[in-house]
């Protein structure tokens, strides 16, 4: 796509640039959003009782920017809400007041959007610039890496974010059904809008790198950053994320109802219900069955419990029959009082369970016993076994009805992937590089982010020692999607084999991507910034 | 999982543009483009200010400008920067040796190669050195190591016959220079080399007959 081609047509994309007392980089910012190579946007910039910016917004003389001005600090959440309100475009996309958009960042997405996907969120890969801040304020680029370019993984967005807000764009139409953002949250509110628009949509990710976002080395100035350091505060924000959730129907997420059983609801039960709502990342409601006046005692601050009125005294099957009748999930764990809740307790069993065939009834829990009798099941198979066999324990009803629950299989839990990831990690940390190469290689095999995990293992089998495969890596890459680290990887063997005109080339390359004046794209043809 | 996000970041992240830069440069002074390989060492050594490698970069091309002083200071800022910078030591030992301090560059070579055994600069400019100053303990030493670790390194076979020959141990002397005419039959200079030797064996065996 040439520097000059200017697009004119096609939807209106809002792109929403809060900002707050960053005067030194907002013009950057807003002019690497004028630029864009895709003109038909609409522009909001929130002032959120920073210092004042309007000197700034004028001096662009743009009319597609709407400047809100607002004179308090409300927070970014409010500051979102507040325009997206107000925004047209089919499309909408954030810019933070310190990061930038390369000029085909819009462009890139709407293509995708509009005619290669059903997904109605897409996202790039980014460059994260780790930067010197001089004494004069400003930024000197130490380095440019792609760190994390991960695939979609709903599974692993309940757990955590992986698309950066700056990353990616969405249907306007879709904030609608997920609702406002948690004007409570002060960080990770990217999460809370991923892990809300995944109920709705799966996304697209593009490996193309269409901006930047900025991380200074020590004393950072960035918002999310200082209000990680309140470690209680950022736990409170992680907890709200992973209990949200958005309203019914949702397309893309199966629901979880996890019926917790217990004769009389004393500490131990508490303790219990207290270790679900710690551990589960996955959208879940517990249903307690209990007389009406007993849950109303309850002093929580636990959302997502729901009361299934029982009379005081009633038995388990008795508990579990009311809850079944009332409750939404697609899914239904039969948790007992004093059962081990630990991290990824239901998770796994769960993923397993979703990703097998409708033949596949369940999954009986760790630590599960006769006594303690703990399960996770598909709510119609339940349902049909208790009405066969209503007078019976729910295992017994479950031997009646002839229904198997199976022990769950180390390959077919989740997050394999982060697991082998986070090995040649650690293998790295020790020096063994040759060994974090091999793990990496096997990752590009058998497992996702194929990209991303090539890119290590060529800067391994680098560091190993091992030139032939890191040049076939890194040279694959580079045909594909050049990064910096990747030319440099590539331009070392070249040099090493005393090519240097193919290693000064690739350097120069690198060099000029280091210094903001190229964009490497992976399409046919390459494009400077201005 | 936070844990997952911050490992997945590499480990170099504070000095890639740096690196990039170096390796350039490098490249650059590898082709004779010196002019663009002082730019890049300069805006280096600005990124890394801690780092030896620009300056020894700056002062291998201020060497083969023949601007020896320039050379001089640029190899020692990077010996001062790291202690440990074995092409530093080279460089200062290389610039006294065009200056004829020839003591002074046997020194630094010596430093050098302390530092760095594999170094094939500083053996083979401290085998000059020590012809002309006639000491060859230490080279022949050096040499040796280095030969362990290169086995089969031609130009290191022939400095050490050379060193053996001067050092009056011709047996030694004939049989690499054998092996190396084993690996280059066309290797003239192995093949005088040779010739001398065996003369001065004859010879000498002659004159032990006669006693």
């Amino acid at each position: 796509m040439p520097d000059k081609i200017i697009k004119t047509n096609g939807p209106v994309v809002t792109v929403l640039i809060p900002t707050y007392n960053r005067r030194r980089y907002l013009p950057l910012a807003v002019e690497s959003v004028i630029n864009q190579d895709y003109q038909n946007l609409e522009i909001f910039v929130m002032n959120d009782g920073g210092e004042d910016v309007s000197d700034i917004i004028e001096s662009f003389h743009e009319p597609r920017i709407n400047f809100i001005n607002g004179k308090e600090n409300r927070g970014k959440p409010y500051r979102l809400n507040q325009a997206l309100a107000k925004a047209q475009g089919k499309y909408v996309c954030y810019l933070d007041d310190d990061d930038l958009f390369y000029r085909h960042h819009v462009s890139t997405l709407v293509d995708i959007l509009e005619n290669k996907t059903d997904c109605q969120l897409a996202y790039s890969d980014l460059y994260k610039t780790y930067c010197r801040i001089e004494a004069d304020g400003t930024r000197t680029p130490l380095s440019k890496k792609v760190e994390i370019s991960r695939d979609f993984d709903q599974m692993f967005m309940f757990y955590f974010n992986h698309v950066l807000h700056v990353s990616l764009m969405h249907r306007r139409d879709l904030w609608d059904k997920v609702g406002p953002y948690d004007e409570s949250l002060n960080v990770l509110i990217d999460w809370y809008l991923t892990k809300r628009l995944v109920f709705y949509t799966d996304f697209y990710h593009t490996h193309e790198i269409t901006g930047e976002f900025y991380a200074a080395l020590s004393n950072s100035d960035r918002i999310s950053v200082k209000r990680r350091e309140d470690q209680k505060d950022y736990c409170r924000n992680v907890m709200a994320i992973r209990q949200t959730r958005p309203p019914k129907p949702w397309p893309k997420v199966k629901d979880l109802s996890i019926i917790f059983t217990a004769e009389t609801f004393d500490q131990t039960a508490g303790n219990t219900v207290g270790n679900i709502w710690r551990h589960t990342f996955y959208p879940y409601q517990v249903y307690l069955s209990m007389p009406p006046e007993d849950f109303a005692r309850l002093s929580t601050d636990m959302m997502n419990l729901v009361n299934v009125p029982v009379a005081r005294g009633s038995s388990v099957e008795a508990q579990v029959d009311k809850a079944l009748a009332v409750c939404e999930g697609d899914f239904v764990a039969i948790v007992p009082k004093g059962h081990s809740i630990h991290e990824m307790w239901i998770e796994d069993p769960l993923y397993a369970l979703i990703n097998s065939e409708a033949s596949l009834n369940g999954f009986e829990l760790e630590l599960s016993n006769d006594e303690h009798w703990a399960a996770v099941l598909r709510k119609d198979v339940l349902l049909r076994t208790r009405r066969n066999s209503p007078n019976v324990t729910l295992k017994e009803s479950l031997i009646r009805s002839g229904v198997d629950l199976k022990k769950l299989q180390p390959e077919e839990i989740p997050f394999q992937f982060d697991e082998l990831h986070h090995e040649a990690q650690a293998q790295i940390k020790d020096g063994n590089w040759a060994r974090a190469a091999q793990i990496y290689e096997y990752i590009v095999k058998n497992h996702t982010n194929n990209l991303w995990m090539r890119s290590q293992a060529g800067q391994c089998f680098f560091k190993s020692g091992d030139y032939k495969k890191a040049l076939e890596h890194s040279r694959q890459i580079n045909s594909l999607r050049p990064t910096v680290d990747t030319m440099l990887t590539e331009a070392r063997v070249h040099r090493r084999q005393k090519d240097f005109c193919k290693a000064i080339e690739l350097l120069e390359e690198a060099k000029q991507i280091l210094e903001g004046k190229y964009i490497p794209w992976t399409k046919s043809c390459k494009t400077h910034v201005a | 999982m936070d844990k997952v996000l911050q490992n997945a970041c590499s480990l170099n992240y504070q000095m890639q543009h740096y690196e990039v830069l170096k390796e350039l440069g490098d490249c650059y002074t590898s082709t004779g483009e010196y002019e663009q390989a002082k730019k890049c060492y300069e805006k280096a050594s600005i990124l890394g200010p801690d780092e030896a490698g620009p300056y020894v970069g700056l002062g291998v091309i201020a060497f083969q400008n023949e601007l020896l002083d320039d050379a001089d200071i640029a190899f020692r800022v990077a010996c001062r920067l790291d202690r440990n910078c074995a092409e530093g030591f080279s460089g200062q030992a290389m610039v006294a040796q065009k200056k004829g301090e020839l003591e002074k560059a046997f020194e630094m070579y010596l430093k050098c190669l302390e530092l760095d055994v594999d170094n094939l600069t500083a053996l083979l400019g401290l085998f000059q050195v020590s012809c002309r100053m006639g000491s060859f303990a230490k080279v022949i030493h050096y040499l040796e190591v280095y030969l362990q670790m290169h086995p089969g390194d031609a130009s290191v076979m022939f400095s050490l016959a050379a060193l053996y020959m001067k050092d009056g141990r011709l047996e030694e002397s004939r049989d690499f220079l054998r092996d190396i005419l084993a690996l280059e039959p066309e290797n003239k200079e192995a093949s005088n080399l040779l010739e001398e030797v065996e003369y001065c064996f004859t010879k000498k065996q002659k004159e032990a007959v006669a006693v």
